[in-house]
């Protein structure tokens, strides 16, 4: 997983498909949850894609929305608990 | 209370833990001796998870706790009288905040079970169940915020008696001028108490009147409640997990339960939505997950049909708000426009405080008559309840409003014109509300602590002894 590159892919998706308000500029360390810009149902849609990003596999179950709260925590949150995808 | 500041951790945890267990025993005794078996077992359970994570001992840990759940705080309601309205079956029958200690220990052992760091002693694992601000009402608390705290050594801070004797005070004033004169009405005229109690042949208004008012009563009493527990904990130092965000602002279903109870509804989610809506991808699969949870919501409130009702209204309003949003985005619909804000905040205060009605009302037949009353036209003709009911529910209701909207800009303007930007005695994280209050605090200090001590004292018998000469905490029910 190349986190250089992934975090700012991550940060745009964000921007562009979630939170979708062009006055607020997002950085890696914005909260996204506890601020309130990600809800739940934005949450299930970050992770399919950062499972699809990083090509790893998120256990259900495994991760909590203090894990997701910003670009930077969910990068080490998937590279703590991401599984290899089965084949 | 001495213990909060003990310089031994230790022994601070001891001092702390033997205080609240003393405090729950005035309860009642058995009352203590189930939250100590809990605790005990719950701390075996977690290690054994801890020792091997296997889904067999998740599951024990889930269903020795729903047995438990079951047996002391829902059987003896299924056994009373009323068991189909939601109201009448409920009581303090089972240990006072069972409901709340019960998920408190469920997220440690789920914690645990996800590889969660924290590692408690069995000292201070009792100490999170049974912790004095918490254990009767919550807020529902996690251990990975209370633990760091639990072995901190903390010294005695004006910011922080600062801050928590503001928030007794404004919890104070919630509970007995805003819920109390919203229970019982005008000099006792009739408030929501008598308007659901009571029956009458209600009209179109006369519901929707006592629907918006029971959801602010219910929203004065358990913000109340919340407050007087949270600044009682913040003068001894501690950080507890906030309630509720001004939810009457809220502009959809989504937000008006992520600032409504917050502590029970992150819980849910963490535990109960994201686990299963994750478990298999699909909408239909988080469409289900979502009302599911939501009936976990209102089944929590009490094992009865009207509670259960409740919880899938809310769920199928969740989803239908979801169904709305894509559509928006998909036909590109201009949501973000002033108009579209306002009216999207008219319409959800008036869908949940429909739903209020299920969750009040004595039982779930008089639900469905209220309900038949605001589709009928022809009962908006005439009003039975007392003309002063109205005038309160509105009045209330703008103060309630204009406060949660105005107040955090008008504390911003008060603590700029009082203090200016770079004064001294600023404290890095203080709210505007804080530093005014800190503000009065430096410079009167002395002329306020006889009212002060008697509010906390009022405080004392209203959250402890109930016996106050005003209605005790809703939220005891639960």
């Amino acid at each position: 997983m190349d986190k250089s590159a992934l975090g700012p892919e991550l940060l745009d998706y964000i921007s562009r498909e979630i939170v979708r308000q062009p006055s607020i500029e997002l950085t890696l360390d914005s909260p996204l949850i506890s601020s309130g810009l990600v809800d739940s149902f934005a949450l299930l849609d970050l992770l399919l894609k950062v499972e699809e990003m990083a090509n790893l596999r998120i256990p259900a179950g495994k991760v909590q929305p203090e894990d997701m709260d910003t670009v930077t925590l969910i990068l080490r949150t998937v590279e703590r608990v991401g599984k290899p995808k089965a084949s | 209370m001495l213990g909060a500041w003990l310089p031994h951790p230790r022994a601070r945890q001891v001092l702390l833990l033997t205080a609240s267990y003393f405090y729950y025993w005035t309860w009642a005794g058995w009352f203590l001796a189930l939250l100590v078996a809990s605790s005990v077992v719950n701390f075996g359970l977690a290690r054994l998870v801890r020792r091997r994570r296997s889904p067999t001992r998740l599951w024990v840990a889930i269903a020795l706790n729903v047995s438990l759940l079951y047996l002391f705080r829902y059987m003896p309601s299924l056994g009373s009288a009323e068991a189909s309205g939601a109201w009448g079956s409920v009581g303090t029958l089972g240990p006072i905040g069972i409901s709340f200690w019960t998920f408190q220990a469920l997220s440690y052992v789920y914690d645990v079970y996800r590889e969660d760091e924290a590692d408690p002693s069995l000292l201070e694992f009792c100490l999170y169940m049974a912790f004095w601000p918490t254990v009767l009402m919550g807020p529902i608390c996690r251990l990975s915020k209370l633990l760091p705290q639990f072995r901190h050594v903390r010294s005695l801070s004006v910011t922080d008696v600062q801050s928590g004797t503001y928030r007794i005070a404004l919890g104070v004033f919630m509970k007995l001028v805003c819920a109390q004169l919203l229970a019982t009405g005008w000099y006792g005229r009739g408030g929501v108490v008598a308007g659901f109690d009571t029956p009458t042949a209600l009209g179109g208004l006369d519901v929707w009147a006592l629907a918006l008012g029971f959801g602010l009563q219910l929203f004065f009493d358990f913000a109340a409640y919340s407050h007087i527990v949270i600044g009682a904990a913040r003068i001894f130092g501690f950080r507890l997990a906030e309630n509720f965000h001004a939810p009457y602002l809220a502009r959809s279903p989504t937000e008006f339960w992520q600032c409504w109870h917050m502590s029970l509804s992150s819980w849910i989610r963490d535990y109960v939505f994201l686990p299963m809506a994750m478990s298999r991808r699909g909408t239909t699969t988080r469409f289900v997950a979502l009302v599911l949870s939501m009936t976990l919501f209102g089944l929590w409130h009490g094992a009865t049909v009207a509670f259960v009702a409740w919880g899938i209204y809310n769920g199928v309003l969740l989803v239908l708000h979801r169904i709305g949003q894509q559509l928006a985005q998909k036909y590109r619909l201009p949501m973000d426009s002033r108009f579209a804000a306002v009216a999207s905040w008219a319409f959800t205060l008036l869908l949940v405080s429909l739903g209020w009605v299920l969750f009040r009302a004595s039982s779930v037949a008089l639900a469905f008559e209220m309900y038949r009353a605001v589709l009928s036209p022809s009962t908006y003709r005439a009003t039975t309840l007392a003309p002063s009911f109205y005038v309160l529910v509105a009045s209330l209701a703008a103060a309630c409003l204009a406060c949660q909207f105005l107040a955090p800009r008008l504390e911003a303007w008060l603590a700029r014109r009082l203090m200016g930007a770079g004064s001294p005695g600023r404290v890095a994280g203080e709210s505007p509300a804080e530093r005014v209050f800190g503000y009065v605090y430096r410079s009167w200090r002395w002329l306020a602590v006889p009212p002060l001590l008697l509010l906390v004292w009022y405080a004392w018998l209203l959250a402890v002894a109930g016996n106050a000469p005003t209605d005790p905490f809703v939220y005891r029910l639960f």
